[in-house]
């Protein structure tokens, strides 16, 4: 796998810009900015998703993630109130401290993995050093017959037809379980999101009853909420 | 001054031009040219760890969840290349890379309506979404 002329250029762009987008999420002040560098991030992986091929996924990451996900993130950014931390009066990081140890941390590691993923490449080269070149000399032989455009990242792959007959055939265990967790996560969060209304409305609570348990849960200065009809 | 120029200037720049056209330098320009599977986990592992410190350092919970978006996305992509070296390393038939990272997404979209829920629960009762005021099961 190794990419040559303008898939390398796509590659570093698209690769530069996750990190630069993925460095902006965390340090916007504005938590809507952070969800939009949190998008072009997601839009960036997914290009680097369908230079490696693997065309289903990218698709998969733009619908689920960034059409489904982000825009629940910015439902939810707007209705909660992160105006203090927009306007600059509150703090948007921790404790210079806490976040001192967090950055060396961050350091130590960023230096333990990438040391480690090129020892490990070196490596696991040195291992399939022929297989490597077997390959890239047939996919030469390969390229040489087919147009510009049928070679390289614009190539049509099988893999999403294979991936399906997989999944179905070896996986079907865990597809049915991931449907089950996705229902039990639409239902956990339309239970975890309703309202003290809404909760006695569905469950028939007695009107009194509900009363006397808000009450208890106020404090000594509260004002009663209305009785809940 | 001509001739301390060529005596003292002339070597120094002998040794750039070496060492641009053969030393470290070109062999990274050679390298960078070529992205292989080291530079895709690289990225990964860059990607993972701006997401780390976004969890260690923000104090607001929604960034909190958006920086675990971001190491769930850098764990695939090392799924998918890996997947992918794979493939061109004679496994025709790997895929298992791209099922785990549909599964990853799955669990990710799961993940943020659950925590989400419960950002909006914990925002009606308490009116807070800064993580350092969140402590009533501290004590």
């Amino acid at each position: 796998m190794i990419l040559t002329g303008w898939e390398a250029v796509f590659f570093w762009v698209f690769s530069i810009a996750a990190i630069f987008a993925g460095l902006l999420t965390v340090m916007a002040r504005n938590t809507i900015h952070s969800a939009l560098f949190l998008i072009s991030s997601l839009v960036s992986v997914a290009a680097l998703f369908i230079l490696l091929q693997a065309e289903f996924i990218a698709g998969v990451q733009i619908l689920v993630y960034v059409g489904g996900v982000m825009v629940l993130f910015l439902f939810v950014i707007m209705l909660v109130n992160v105006g203090s931390e927009e306007r600059g009066s509150e703090e948007i990081f921790n404790r210079p401290r806490q976040v001192t140890t967090s950055v060396i941390f961050c350091a130590l590691l960023v230096a333990a993995l990438i040391s480690a993923v090129n020892a490990g490449y070196a490596g696991l080269e040195n291992r399939d050093k022929n297989k490597i070149q077997t390959a890239a000399a047939q996919r030469l032989i390969r390229d040489k017959s087919l147009d510009k455009s049928a070679t390289g990242a614009s190539r049509i792959t099988t893999d999403t037809q294979r991936m399906g007959s997989s999944l179905y055939r070896f996986a079907s265990l865990p597809f049915e379980i991931a449907s089950v967790l996705l229902l039990v996560a639409i239902i956990g969060s339309v239970m975890l999101a309703r309202t003290l209304k809404q909760e006695a409305a569905v469950d028939d609570v007695d009107p009194d009853t509900l009363q006397k348990e808000v009450a208890h849960d106020l404090e000594p200065g509260e004002v009663q909420p209305k009785p809940v009809a | 001054m001509q001739f301390f120029m060529l005596k003292f200037f002339t070597p120094a720049f002998g040794l750039v031009f070496q060492e641009v056209t053969s030393g470290r330098f070109a062999v990274a320009w050679d390298k960078a040219q070529h992205p292989d599977l080291s530079k895709f986990l690289t990225i990964g592992a860059l990607l993972f760890i701006i997401g780390v410190a976004g969890v260690l350092t923000r104090r607001n919970i929604i960034v909190i969840f958006m920086s675990i978006e971001l190491i769930l996305n850098a764990a695939n992509l090392n799924f998918i290349a890996l997947s992918r070296y794979l493939q061109d390393t004679g496994n025709m038939n790997a895929v298992a890379g791209q099922i785990f990272a549909v599964f990853v997404i799955v669990v990710a979209a799961a993940e943020a309506a659950i925590g989400l829920g419960i950002v909006i629960a914990l925002y009606r009762n308490k009116e807070t979404i800064w993580v350092d005021e969140i402590d009533i099961l501290k004590w």
